[in-house]
């Protein structure tokens, strides 16, 4: 029985475009913080809110950029398939451009799902087992998926549009630095904090989605989660309209 | 009819025509033949005929179905080979493999028809390693072994043959042929005449977007062949003024005529009206009690009436590019 094709585009762009090394070094890098990072800020840094130590508040933030990491993975089958005209090859087949893009979307959440269970499983020794209710999970991972649909849309929809490499991945660089750096993934925000600096870490969508897992790890979840959700579901819902309109002017032909 | 294109025409912006009124058919187990000079249109007819962009005017129809409703059901019949390399981060075995699993091809099938692509295209030696550091013409092979996983009842191919030895093309072409036998269409582009004469039953010379000419090979060759090679030999030497006599005869009934050759025994010329000058010289011969020891008319190639043909139309005709007015 021939599978969906959807799922035959998942389970290809998972193994078509990605090497263990890309693999190794896009799940190793948060891991790498996690421990280091972590353990020296942990010394340095007696408390951090209500997750009580440094690394307890690091570890749900790089729980919520693993939405990026996936975004970036799938952004870059997309961007890799233009470069070596297997989006053509792909067009050419029994497949409709939804299809392709729906499964460019999902391998984006699969791979920040892959990212969040990495993180959890280094994170374990270091923090012990959060003791979440079913409640707080499907939260988690409901941020995760809107936050894969928001940061993966974007991408695909930048990466539609462009048709030089160079560009594509100083974009993404650019984006993914700025978007981790400036949220709360890996430190607070408080009333001591440059206004500036403030507005933009509360304008990144990527701070909602940490401060949303971080209040589910800490059973502190409420209504501002609601909201934060909210407007996650709305930003994904524009990304996905954004990386269908890209889709639909999608030109086909050589790129850089 | 598997393949139906009427008044076919594609503009990348407006009034820049790359094809234009482009009309021709294509049978089940026939291989048709788009030849063409560099730019002349080949690879966005392709591309039009398989989807990949739409007609901006007339259209085509993919197995009775016209082209812009064409959707999944048409695209899974299809075959297509790109001029454009495409290949996934993979061995060449895996990409075959991966190739025939995105198709929906059972595995067991498509492990051994992976087996037998990589031993037709010879790429068994090469089958663990990564197809960007193949050679151009393992790369070529690879493309089209690749596009052969799957199941097709019309196949698209974009120069298949390009870099690849004379040896490696017979057995491409062989193979495509034999699949043509059994029933398989194919749309090829080549700018190598002599595999199309070989291949196709009929051939469509594109010049400038539009199609010149199509037809049979053999038809095309007698129709645009200009002028062909007369060799003829006498079984003594011409004397007096038997030379001058026949050369003044060819002069005057030869259309285009060309001497390529005199010899005291023999004539070698060019002329369009080939088989008629042939009966004159034997007439000829005849009346002054000559003997023909050999007259003989080579045929033209494919490759002289496509030059003839688009020399002549370069000349002659605008450039499908322009709008008309």
């Amino acid at each position: 029985m021939k599978l969906p094709p959807v799922v035959r585009l998942v389970v290809r762009n998972f193994e078509a475009n990605l090497d263990p090394i890309t693999l190794l070094v896009m799940f190793g890098q948060p891991a790498f913080l996690i421990v280091i990072l972590g353990t020296m800020f942990n010394q340095l840094i007696p408390s951090v809110g209500a997750s009580g130590s440094y690394i307890s508040f690091l570890v749900p933030g790089m729980i919520a950029s693993q939405m990026i990491t996936g975004a970036v993975l799938a952004g870059r089958v997309f961007w890799l398939d233009r470069r070596w005209a297997m989006v053509e090859q792909i067009f050419s087949g029994p497949f409709l451009r939804a299809e392709y893009l729906a499964a460019l979307l999902i391998t984006a959440l699969l791979f920040s799902l892959v990212g969040v269970g990495i993180m959890v499983l280094i994170a374990l020794p270091l923090v012990g087992i959060p003791g979440l209710s079913a409640a707080e999970l499907a939260v988690i991972l409901g941020t995760i998926a809107l936050g894969s649909l928001f940061f993966g849309g974007l991408l695909i929809a930048i990466g539609g549009r462009i048709r030089s490499a160079n560009l594509y991945f100083t974009i993404q660089s650019l984006l993914q630095y700025f978007l981790i750096f400036i949220s709360t993934v890996y430190y607070p925000v408080s009333s001591k904090t440059p206004v500036v600096l403030r507005a933009i870490v509360y304008a990144n969508p990527l701070t909602y989605a940490a401060n949303t897992v971080r209040d589910a790890f800490t059973h502190n979840f409420g209504p501002s989660d609601l909201v934060a959700g909210a407007v996650l579901g709305g930003l994904a819902a524009v990304a996905f309209v954004l990386a269908v309109a890209s889709f639909r002017r999608l030109e086909l032909g050589p790129v850089q | 009819m598997v393949l139906r294109v009427d008044h076919l025409g594609y503009s990348y912006s407006p009034g820049q025509f790359a094809i234009r009124e482009l009309e021709f058919e294509v049978g089940r187990g026939e291989v048709f033949g788009l030849l063409g000079r560099n730019g002349a249109g080949k690879t966005t007819t392709v591309r039009v005929l398989t989807t990949l962009l739409a007609p901006t005017e007339g259209t085509a129809y993919l197995f009775g179905k016209e082209l812009g409703k064409c959707g999944r059901a048409e695209r899974a019949r299809l075959g297509v080979v790109l001029q454009a390399e495409s290949l996934d981060f993979v061995s060449v075995e895996r990409n075959l493999t991966l190739y025939a699993f995105l198709w929906g091809v059972p595995r067991e099938v498509a492990k051994s028809r992976a087996e037998e692509m990589l031993a037709l295209f010879e790429l068994e030696a090469v089958r663990q390693r990564k197809p960007w550091g193949l050679s151009g013409g393992e790369r070529r092979r690879f493309q089209v072994a690749r596009e052969l996983m799957h199941e097709m009842e019309l196949l698209f191919l974009d120069e298949p043959t390009v870099g690849l030895d004379a040896l490696t093309r017979k057995r491409i072409l062989d193979y495509l042929a034999r699949r043509a036998r059994q029933g398989l269409s194919i749309v090829f582009t080549t700018h190598i005449l002599q595999e199309a004469d070989q291949l196709c039953h009929r051939i469509g010379v594109l010049q400038n977007g539009r199609l010149r000419a199509h037809g049979p090979p053999a038809e095309i060759k007698r129709k645009y062949r200009g002028a062909r090679t007369v060799e003829a030999e006498f079984e003594r030497e011409l004397v007096g003024g038997e030379s001058a006599e026949l050369l003044e005869l060819l002069t005057r009934e030869g259309e285009g005529f060309s001497p390529v050759a005199v010899d005291p025994n023999a004539f070698v010329f060019q002329a369009q009206n080939a088989e008629d000058l042939v009966a004159s010289i034997s007439r000829w011969a005849h009346g002054r009690g000559l003997t023909l020891e050999r007259i003989s008319v080579r045929e033209a190639t494919l490759e002289e009436a496509f030059v003839h043909l688009v020399s002549e139309e370069a000349v002659s005709e605008p450039p499908a590019r322009t709008e008309l007015a």
